[in-house]
């Protein structure tokens, strides 16, 4: 026993950490189990009662990962070029916008940083142009004399403060979203990924993560002028015939491709009504050469937000025609709320706008009484309301909107505060709650039977070592838990399997310590002289193969995402766990069963 | 209870044999990879997937000529662990929410008496699976690049470190081989996504590991046994090891059999690579890692 002082000390350090860290989690389990027995009343006053202390064990306990509970994963990219492009506002002109779809092209293909690429290509076109044309800033410190290189470190720092503003927006939107333990975190340049744990309404959450909030109040297209484009679209495409590589082109000849998707409106400012699926198709129709000809200057058209039935009981669409230039957009919003129509008691959003917004807002209702107005976000239209008289007090409205849900998002989302720029969905990824509850319980079982047959082969091949063995390899896992949950990691399914392939792996030190006495066994020495020399043996080897391991988790950390960490962070821990059971604790209890307790240990 | 006590199996003779084994299936497996490519899942190569959870078994093949028309293209579909779960997937670029709902109406419409639940989506877009891609790509390249320089300081020996990686490729290949090829044969999703790179890496480790102790027994004998041939040396290091390799291979076996009949579907690829993985590696390192030390040991001291 002389000289493992030392050794019990540390185990009984590493044990009283792992309880430390573990208590929580049991704790709160323990808790849940009492709540699920409560009856509905009891359990709301429990939880009151008790709110502060559950709240403060859930802080702490092992967190399971979106794959077990639950959720959805969305990983955000934020449009650097569309950033670029309105950093340099009105400057921008057609050599800039084909650098940067050139840029993003190249930057995409060689996985390279885009700024670079936009600089190298600005240059490889004029090189003695300087970029500082388009981004003067004397805020900043760019002036007309600032080199490529200083554009592109003002560009860089850019980029990274709308990161940072994009991930605090969409922290304040989850907050008031109202998701328990959300978690937001930059990734690399330009991402942001958001786990939100037990999300039901994922539409929802996708437009609330991705709504840049552009408010936009923009005139109606003029009634005449729209109404004669219409007309002679249909004319237009009257006199179309179908492709002649479809068979039963010779059929329909007369056919016109717009009433196959649309259906014809009888308001002045409407081209029609589409339903969902033939949105896209409309707009490809529209989006010729020769219609846009026809389009009448300063118009455009623009989808309503929300459908209206149709006589099937199909969602329609409108499509609206508007005009291009914007009057006045959502920067001059003040404050938001949600309301109900006194006479619907159908929910609507007002807003009031600052001195300046009510003022201009006040010119653009005088000028066009009895005409629409279209309030525009993010792209679509979501009412075009008839002026009826001035508004000169600054106050607005959204309506025809889809329920109290969305009118309370998009009031979270005004309120928020717009986004640097738009926001992509690179990866979602969603598990529902029973999923999840099947994969703990499969990996639960997967754990359990592992151990078993493990446990069973070790006492069988290795007698007492292997029981040895296996009081380490449960100690193990325990300690593989209090790690994870000392590191604030998640358990996730990879994870549960790499726990189970270290249950595999992590006898593996106690095999080749137990080969090595039975070898040294076999050259006479005495079972003492044979322990020892079987652990100090057996050490380099251990050590190498594990270390090698080691870096191979460690590079799965560095490049792998969500799930797959969760998987190397388990099989790190899984190797310090087992080198300091399988060396540390076999050796006390091999030391004391030979030595105190005078028994024969046996290693089979 | 003792296996292989003290054997004396003659691992190195025995290297001729073993290479043309190894070769065979190194060739096959390269062969089809080429010829057939490989077999991406949704995280290499973008698309969306559904996970529709039915009351009772639906037909597979039914399935996918129902929603080939609605969704503008045939979507590939899979059993997902029983009978009444399946798994769609598609290219359809239009929003999730609409594909989703193009897929719920269209299933709704046709089987009104088997209601489902989508139990799991995931969507990613073709220029992050390209990221993803690259990012495993990358991994697997420094794994490799960073065992071979341990091995180098650790054993001073190049041979060693060319043995280790050699083994390492041969290893990873000959995986990629089997599951290009049994891809359509088994009833499981056998694509490569990043759960299976996580599978890859950990066979990397699995199999080095055993390489390693190989390795750390003949570094071990040429300090005891200095008079020894280096063949024989290498030979009885394998035997002496043998039980060790022998019955570490057999826990590890047994957990992962264990993951891969109660894991779930979820992990059904990933511990299918591993059951392959870990075999191969066993092997490897028995016949492969060090022969080719000896190989390459016996070149350099001629020249």
């Amino acid at each position: 026993m002389q000289g493992n002082g030392f050794k019990i000390g540390t185990i009984v350090a590493f044990l009283a950490l792992t309880i430390y860290y573990l208590y929580p989690t049991v704790q709160y389990q323990l808790e849940q189990n009492y709540i699920e027995d409560l009856s509905p009343s009891e359990t709301a006053q429990y939880t009151e009662e008790n709110a502060e202390k559950l709240e403060s064990l859930r802080s702490n306990i092992l967190s399971l990962g979106l794959d077990l509970q639950g959720g959805m994963h969305v990983t955000l990219e934020v449009g650097v070029p569309q950033l670029i492009r309105e950093l340099a506002g009105e400057n921008a002109d057609q050599l800039l916008n084909d650098v940067i779809d050139v840029a993003d092209q190249r930057a995409l293909e060689n996985n390279s940083d885009f700024i670079d690429e936009m600089v190298a290509e600005f240059e490889s076109r004029d090189p003695d142009a300087r970029l500082s044309r388009y981004y003067r800033n004397d805020a900043m410190d760019i002036t007309r004399r600032s080199t490529n290189e200083e554009i592109a470190t003002f560009l860089k720092t850019q980029r990274q403060s709308a990161l940072d503003r994009a991930v605090e927006i969409i922290r304040t939107r989850v907050d008031r979203y109202g998701v328990t333990e959300p978690s937001i975190v930059k990734q690399g340049q330009n991402r942001i990924v958001v786990e939100l744990p037990g999300v039901e309404d994922k539409e929802r959450v996708r437009n609330l993560l991705k709504g840049t909030a552009r408010l936009e109040f923009r005139l109606a297209a003029d009634a005449e002028e729209f109404r004669s484009f219409v007309n002679q679209t249909y004319e237009y495409y009257d006199s179309f015939e179908q492709p002649s590589d479809t068979a039963d082109s010779v059929v329909n000849n007369q056919f016109n491709p717009l009433d196959e998707v649309l259906v014809p409106a009888q308001n002045p400012y409407l081209f029609g009504y589409a339903t969902p699926e033939d949105t896209s198709r409309v707009m490809d129709l529209l989006r010729t050469e020769e219609v846009q000809r026809m389009m009448p200057r300063n118009t455009t058209v623009m989808w309503s937000a929300n459908p209206l039935p149709g006589q099937a009981g199909e969602e329609l669409y409108q499509l609206i025609g508007v005009r291009t230039q914007i009057e006045l957009t959502g920067d001059v919003i003040e404050a938001a709320s949600v309301q109900f129509d006194p006479a619907t008691n159908v929910p609507e959003v007002s807003m009031s706008m600052n001195s300046e917004g009510a003022r201009k807002w006040g010119r653009i209702t005088g000028a066009n009484i009895g005409k629409p107005v279209a309030i525009v976000l993010d792209g679509f239209v979501f009412s075009y309301p008839n002026v009826q008289t001035k508004i000169s007090n600054g106050r607005s409205s959204i309506t025809g909107l889809d329920g109290i849900g969305e009118a309370e998002d998009l009031v979270n989302i005004l309120l928020s505060g717009a986004l640097p720029a738009p926001l992509e969905i690179m990866e979602e990824r969603t598990v529902g709650a029973t999923l999840g509850a099947e994969s703990i319980q499969a990996g639960l079982n997967s754990i359990l039977v592992g151990l078993g047959i493990v446990a069973i082969f070790m006492i069988v091949y290795y007698r007492t070592g292997g029981g040895i063995a296996d009081l380490a390899l449960l100690l193990n896992i325990i300690f593989i838990l209090g790690i994870l949950a000392a590191f604030k990691a998640t358990l996730t399914l990879p994870g549960i399997a790499g726990i189970v392939l270290t249950i595999g792996m992590a006898v593996d030190a106690n095999v080749l310590i137990f080969d090595r006495i039975r070898e040294e066994q076999r050259t006479g020495k005495t079972i003492k002289a044979s322990i020892e020399a079987g652990y100090a043996n057996a050490m380099s080897a251990i050590v190498d193969a594990n270390v090698t391991t080691f870096f191979v988790a460690i590079i799965l950390f560095s490049f792998g995402v969500g799930p797959i960490k969760g998987f190397a962070v388990t099989l790190m821990a899984g190797i310090v766990a087992s080198l300091f059971s399988a060396i540390v604790i076999t050796r006390v209890v091999v030391d004391y069963l030979t030595q105190a307790k005078k028994s024969a240990v046996s290693f089979g | 209870m003792r296996w292989f006590e003290t054997p004396s199996i003659d691992f190195n003779g025995k290297r001729k044999i073993a290479y043309i084994l190894s070769a065979v299936l190194f060739i096959a497996s390269l062969g089809a990879i080429l010829t057939k490519g490989l077999q991406y899942g949704i995280d290499f190569r973008g698309g969306k997937e559904f996970v529709l959870d039915f009351e009772n078994p639906v037909s597979v093949v039914e399935l996918r000529s129902d929603l080939s028309e609605p969704l503008g293209s045939t979507p590939e579909l899979k059993l997902f662990g029983s009978d009444s779960e399946i798994l769609i997937r598609t290219d359809n670029e239009q929003e999730i929410a609409v594909v989703q709902e193009i897929i719920s109406s269209t299933v709704r419409e046709l089987h009104p008496d088997n209601p489902f639940n989508v139990v799991k989506t995931d969507v990613i877009s073709p220029r992050f699976a390209e990221d993803l891609k690259w990012g495993a790509l990358q991994a697997v390249i420094y794994a490799i690049v960073i065992i071979f320089i341990y091995i180098l300081i650790r054993f001073r020996n190049w041979t060693f470190s060319a043995g280790a990686v050699a083994a390492l490729v041969h290893d990873v290949v000959i995986v990629l081989g089997i599951f290009t090829i049994l891809g359509d044969l088994v009833p499981f999703s056998l694509q490569i996504d990043q759960a299976l790179i996580a599978a890859f890496l950990t066979i990397v480790g699995y199999s080095l590991n055993d390489t390693v102790v190989v390795f750390d027994r003949i570094r071990e004998n040429s300090n005891v046994h200095k008079g020894m041939d280096f063949m024989p040396m290498v030979n009885k290091s394998l035997n002496d090891t043998l039980s060790r390799t022998v019955i570490t291979s057999i826990t590890t076996l047994f957990v992962v059999l264990v993951l891969f009949i109660f894991g779930g579907e979820v992990l059904k690829g990933f511990s299918f690579a591993l059951l392959i993985g870990i075999v191969l590696g066993t092997y490897s390192s028995l016949f492969v890692a060090s022969s080719l030390v000896v190989e390459l040991e016996q070149r350099t001291n001629k020249s």
